[in-house]
């Protein structure tokens, strides 16, 4: 017997012509529905995001075929992966079928679904649309009957699975009487395991009711894939499309860096977003884009401390507002309550896995708060920023002591015209902070001790403007770093090291954008480069600790690595918390969060003080002077200061100076 | 040389401050003659000439009014200094007196000797000695610079004014109560952790009672839910300047102490004599503040 | 409706302040100038003032070298409408009587129905120059407004007075109102309004048209009181130590 079957048995080539008009009908609607949208996603500002195409492309390949996004996250994640890897196989076949069925055969007599090849096609397709099945059974359970807290649920949802589940169960029938009919008894049933099962039922029929029952199934099952093709811009298989599209469309870094306002614009009226038409065309296309999954949200550290914010229903805000009533007042929709709880920390852009950025459409806002209204998250905050623009510094400290820290240490002044190999950006907390100094002073010891010139701005450097930049106050921002830009280019210096996180990301990726294009290096990674080539030595000595990763260092900058090299280095043995890495719960301090009161809800530092205790370790390492500030004050508040103790990973490493 | 010192009056009765104009005229050697603008049923004492206007008709706030009664009463003495408290009466009235007088006016005067007198200037960070070049002057006093005085009973001269002055009071108000405004207070004792749990608090507020001021806390406190927000002290709380300052516990984060750096004294109680604080008390006691605060205000007590 | 306020700039008081040796006045290098904390809550109050009465007119004044211009596009980024710097760049050597008189001869012939000043500026605190220009002016000074209310052609403020107690005091326009801090919350300039700031009109006038006046003051000396920085450490037994805090209490603080 030919191992192959016949295609379009028993409906017959006629059903060729009215199946493909059907076809093209449906792909009609789909297309109207798409560009119906279309018209939302127009709404917004122009923005480029077309440029490095193979990039963009190679990434949407990664992260759809590959669903290296979705699968990161265990259970659900994997789920999805596994039924999207089956609906493809099925896909395939069915393309393959029409290959050679409508084209291939018919024109040049070539059928090529025969022999073993037909028997692989034959088993893949039946296992793949077994493990659709399963999944999505599995993902329905998890919906309705152990349903995560949180997790939102319309109707589309119900037709999503239930549609899905029509077009492979109808499928498998439909094999299944074809089997009963052509293949029962043969050993090439046994090549469609699922489908054998599938023809029990019709066996013991008369073949007329087989191929009866067979010809309803057909259309009816014809009939599903029609509706699944004209529901996907209705519903939310809109994912579909748009996942793959926002992909490609996403943000290809630097990581975290924002846009940069033309203030000096004379045309513009308005700065930030106060209505939707204010936003990007990709705010609103990223709105359209969610899929609901929630694993923003799951993450927020704010959302997880009681406030307001969920990054996911600020997105779908954006949604709704641009398909039901775009002139309304987008900040009032979301709220300020809102808008001023986030810290920045990009947990939730990181794990999007529709490549959704959820941080600059809050800036965005910010912006236009803080520029157009003069509001601020509260009055502490309008000070910090008039003590800014007086004093350099948002603690309203005498920019003349600015260099106090670096007393009876071997520093040069840059300002002053003295050289050095390196300026050392100090920032305000390690500036002034006596908590602080002792991470600059150790800072400059390592340096010193692996016989690297360390030099300073002295009283002349500026706050490098990075909390008011995440507060919206875009121009002070640009004030402070054009200051500092002229600064640094007059001393002539060749690189720049910041112990500070926030610095260092302010310096290396924003201040590009007003001309300063030095390298920057955070001094974790400088400190690890002076390690690794032998200049830095370190006589290890045991420290039983944990290691909180800066949101600035660790999503924001990839550098992960580093801190816990040189912990090692330094002796320490590590207890991880179980959320680090890139999964690290933010210290409350970014977003400019450190200049406001934290007045909602659980406060963060002590929740993230509870994490660190739980791992049993005595130490709380982390990079960053606003962490330190944070976790300060965190430990004590959450009654720890017992058995936690925190520590900057500098002093750390001064203290085993070899 | 002589001087007439301006007595203040309010809600019917004679403010005891007013005797620090007695203890400066004693301190400096000076002959003075005193003013109010007050009640024959509450004669200050003081020795020698009292001024007396009504303040039935004069008001207790009139400025226009008590201009011309100081101008008179200045007149009358001989007196080539004017001299007030530097509060909301005598900063109000002092300048226009100085104007009428065609006096030199030195504000807020700490100090005074033979060549000048010593004012504050910058939040007291520094001192400025100045003197008049003209031949009368009119002062006002820091209020707390100069120890009290009293003396007998004076020997009362009655003054009367007429006319209705340019401006019209209309009466008082009392600040509401439960309402704190650390911004205002002469003393604040504030808790930082260091007090160790929240029914400690309480010995915070005793000693804040018995030194007559405020109690307040640190951010961490107040985090903690042990004091309410309105107390809190420090950059997201209050920034306050009071006279003294005391801090029991806190180490000194910097979002504290640039709220509380501008107090005029500042004493800290900490068992951390390293602690950050020590960059800006003036003194430092190196103790458990459960067991000090109790002795201090036991002592304050007794 | 025509408004005047009167400001100043002072030094951030949070500066580190240099006395060089026989100086009556401390250096200018190193210095964070802003306007005077008192003088922000009348600027404030005057653009609500402003705000509130349509087509009113608003000017503000200062008195300095170059540098006030930078405190005066504050203001004018607050809402003033145009600014007149006094240029004067010895003004820190004048007194307050001489700085009002110069005030009081740009405001006599303006017809200012309102005048608004901070009650004292935060570097010298002489809390005189607000009066003496109502004084010089021939109008009502309300001192100490914490609240301020204008209705009919006349105002209403709240003067602070010690204790928590307030005084309603009312005067007829023209009228100066001196403001203590609290009275209203300053606003944060907005960008447009920072960018609209720098069109509008900056006039100088120098010192010399305004003051003929003589000073009354002479300053002799300007110095630290005493080295703050670190503190007198006290350690040792509890009793003694409540024994020495009270006599240090004693000695240099008005307290007991």
């Amino acid at each position: 017997m030919e191992l192959t079957r016949e295609l379009y048995w028993n409906v017959g080539h006629s059903v060729l012509i009215p199946m493909y008009l059907l076809v093209a009908a449906a792909f009609g609607v789909m297309i109207w529905g798409v560009r119906k949208r279309l018209t939302s996603y127009r709404l917004g500002q122009p923005l480029q995001r077309t440029d490095r195409r193979a990039e963009r492309l190679s990434g949407v390949l990664r992260d759809v075929f590959l669903q290296a996004r979705v699968m990161r996250v265990k259970g659900a994640g994997s789920a999805h992966g596994i039924f999207f890897f089956g609906f493809v196989l099925l896909t395939i076949g069915t393309t393959l079928v029409f290959i050679q069925a409508d084209l291939l055969d018919p024109l040049f007599g070539v059928r090529f679904l025969t022999g073993n090849f037909y028997l692989f096609f034959s088993i893949v397709l039946d296992l793949a649309g077994l493990a659709a099945i399963a999944m999505l059974l599995g993902l329905a359970v998890r919906r309705y009957l152990l349903r995560p807290k949180d997790l939102p649920n319309v109707g589309d949802n119900a037709l999503m699975l239930v549609l899905l589940l029509a077009i492979l169960l109808t499928g498998f029938l439909l094999e299944g009487a074809r089997m009963a009919a052509t293949e029962l008894g043969t050993d090439l049933s046994w090549w469609s395991p699922v489908g054998l099962l599938f023809a029990q039922p019709f066996a013991g029929m008369a073949e007329a009711s087989q191929r009866a029952l067979h010809t309803g199934l057909w259309w009816f099952h014809f009939a599903l894939v029609l509706g699944f093709f004209c529901a996907i811009p209705f519903t939310r298989l809109r994912h579909l499309l748009l996942t793959p599209t926002n992909i490609f469309f996403r943000d290809l870094g630097p990581v975290g860096k924002l846009r940069t306002i033309d203030l000096e614009n004379e045309d513009a009226e308005s700065f930030g977003a106060a209505k939707l038409a204010d936003l990007t065309w990709k705010d609103i296309f990223d709105g359209d884009a969610c899929t609901y999954c929630k694993r923003c949200q799951d993450r927020c550290p704010a959302w997880n401390t009681d406030k307001p914010l969920s990054p996911m229903k600020l997105v779908n805000q954006i949604q709704e507002l641009s398909f039901s009533n775009p002139d309304a007042s987008l900040i009032e929709t979301v709220t300020t309550d809102v808008l001023w709880s986030c810290t920045t920390c990009r947990a939730c852009q990181e794990i999007c896995p529709a490549a959704i950025e959820h941080v600059p459409k809050i800036i965005d806002m910010r912006r236009h708060l803080v520029l157009m209204e003069g509001e601020f998250p509260g009055e502490e905050v309008t000070k910090a920023m008039e003590s800014t623009e007086i004093n350099g510094n948002p603690l309203g400290m005498a920019p003349a002591a600015r260099a106090d820290w670096a007393e009876g240490l071997d520093v040069a002044d840059l300002a002053a015209g003295e050289t050095a190999e390196i300026l050392y950006f100090v920032g305000c907390y390690a500036t002034f902070d006596k908590r602080n100094q002792k991470i600059a002073r150790a800072f400059i010891q390592l340096c010193s001790a692996a016989g690297v010139k360390v030099g300073i701005l002295g009283k002349e450097e500026k706050c490098c403007g990075e909390p008011m930049r995440k507060l919206g106050n875009e121009y002070l921002y640009q004030m402070l770093a054009a200051e500092n830009i002229e600064l640094i280019k007059g001393t002539g210096v060749q690189k720049i090291v910041s112990a500070c996180p926030h610095c260092f990301n302010t310096l290396a990726k924003d201040y590009v954008d007003l001309g300063l294009e030095l390298p920057v290096e955070h001094a974790n990674s400088f400190l690890a480069e002076l390690l690794g080539s032998g200049k830095l030595k370190l006589k290890p000595a045991a420290l039983d600790c944990t290691y909180h990763d800066s949101c600035y260092l660790g999503r924001h900058n990839n550098l992960y690595n580093a801190p816990r090299e040189l912990l090692q280095a330094a002796g320490a043995s590590l207890k991880e918390m179980q959320k680090s890495r890139d999964e690290s719960f933010c210290c409350s301090a970014g977003g400019g969060r450190i200049l406001a009161e934290e007045n909602i809800g659980e406060r963060m530092n002590q929740a993230r003080a509870r994490m660190a205790a739980e791992t049993g370790a005595a130490t709380l390492v982390s990079s960053c002077p606003f962490c330190m500030s944070m976790f300060e004050d965190g430990i004590k508040g959450a009654d720890l200061d017992e058995q936690l103790k925190p520590r900057d990973l500098l002093e750390i490493l001064a203290e085993r100076i070899a | 040389m002589k001087a007439l010192l301006v007595g203040e009056y309010r809600e019917g009765k004679l403010l005891e401050s007013s005797y620090e104009l007695v203890g400066f005229a004693k301190k400096l050697g000076i002959e003075f003659e005193f003013f109010l603008v007050g009640s024959k049923d509450q004669v200050p004492q003081v020795d020698g000439k009292l001024y007396l206007a009504d303040a039935a008709t004069a008001k207790e706030y009139n400025p226009a009014l008590h201009k011309q009664l100081i101008v008179a009463a200045a007149e009358k003495a001989g007196a080539e200094t004017v001299v007030f408290l530097h509060s909301s009466y005598g900063w109000d009235l002092a300048p226009r007196v100085a104007l009428a007088l065609n006096a030199a006016q030195f504000s807020e005067v700490v100090e005074a000797n033979a060549e000048g007198y010593l004012l504050p200037a910058c939040n007291a960070k520094l001192r400025r000695r100045v003197k008049a070049t003209t031949g009368k002057t009119v002062v006002t006093l820091q209020v707390g610079a100069f120890m009290p005085a009293m003396g007998g009973a004076p020997q009362v001269e009655e003054l009367s004014v007429t006319g209705s002055g340019d401006c019209e009071f209309i009466g008082y108000e009392q600040a509401e109560a439960g309402e704190v405004d650390l911004g205002k207070a002469e003393v604040i004792v504030s808790a930082g952790r260091g007090v160790g749990k929240p029914e400690n608090v309480a010995m915070i507020q005793a000693l804040a009672k018995a030194l007559g001021g405020e109690y307040g806390a640190s951010r961490p406190v107040v985090d903690a839910g042990w004091v309410p927000h309105d107390r809190q002290v420090g950059t997201t709380g209050q920034v306050v300047s009071p006279k003294l300052y005391v801090a029991c516990g806190i180490s000194g984060a910097i979002q504290h102490l640039a709220g509380m750096k501008k107090s005029e004294f500042i004493l800290a109680i900490n068992t951390d004599k390293d602690a950050p604080i020590g960059e800006v008390a003036d003194v430092l006691v190196v103790a458990d503040i459960k067991q000090f605060a109790p002795a201090l205000t036991a002592r304050l007590q007794g | 409706m025509n408004i005047l306020v009167c400001i100043k700039q002072v030094p951030d008081m949070e500066s580190r302040f240099k006395v060089a040796a026989g100086s009556t006045w401390f250096e200018e290098s190193d210095l964070a100038w802003r306007i005077n904390e008192y003088d922000e809550f009348a600027v404030e109050q005057a653009v609500q003032l402003k705000e509130q009465n349509a087509g009113a007119d608003l000017t503000v004044l200062s008195i300095g070298p170059a540098r006030v211009k930078e405190a005066l596009k504050k203001a004018l980024a607050m809402g003033c409408e145009r600014a007149v710097q006094v240029v004067d760049a010895a003004a820190h050597e004048k007194d307050p009587f001489q700085i009002a008189s110069a005030i009081a001869a740009f405001a006599k012939d303006k017809n200012f129905d309102v005048i608004f000043t901070g009650m004292q500026s935060q570097d010298r605190g002489s809390a005189q120059v607000g009066v003496l220009v109502a004084e010089l002016l021939g109008i009502p000074a309300l001192t100490t407004a914490v609240e301020f209310a204008f209705a009919d052609g006349s105002i209403s403020v709240r003067r602070e007075l010690e204790g928590g107690l307030k005084a309603v005091v009312k005067a007829p326009t023209p009228a100066l109102v001196s403001c203590q801090l609290g009275l209203n919350t300053p606003r944060y300039p907005t960008l447009p309004n920072i960018m609209k700031a720098k069109k509008k009109e900056l006039l100088e006038v120098p010192v010399a048209d305004l003051l003929q006046e003589q000073p009354r003051t002479q300053v002799l000396s300007l110095a630290y009181p005493e080295k703050k920085g670190s503190a007198q450490i006290l350690e040792g037994d509890v009793a003694d130590l409540v024994e020495k805090v009270i006599g240090i209490l004693k000695e240099k603080t008005a307290v007991l």
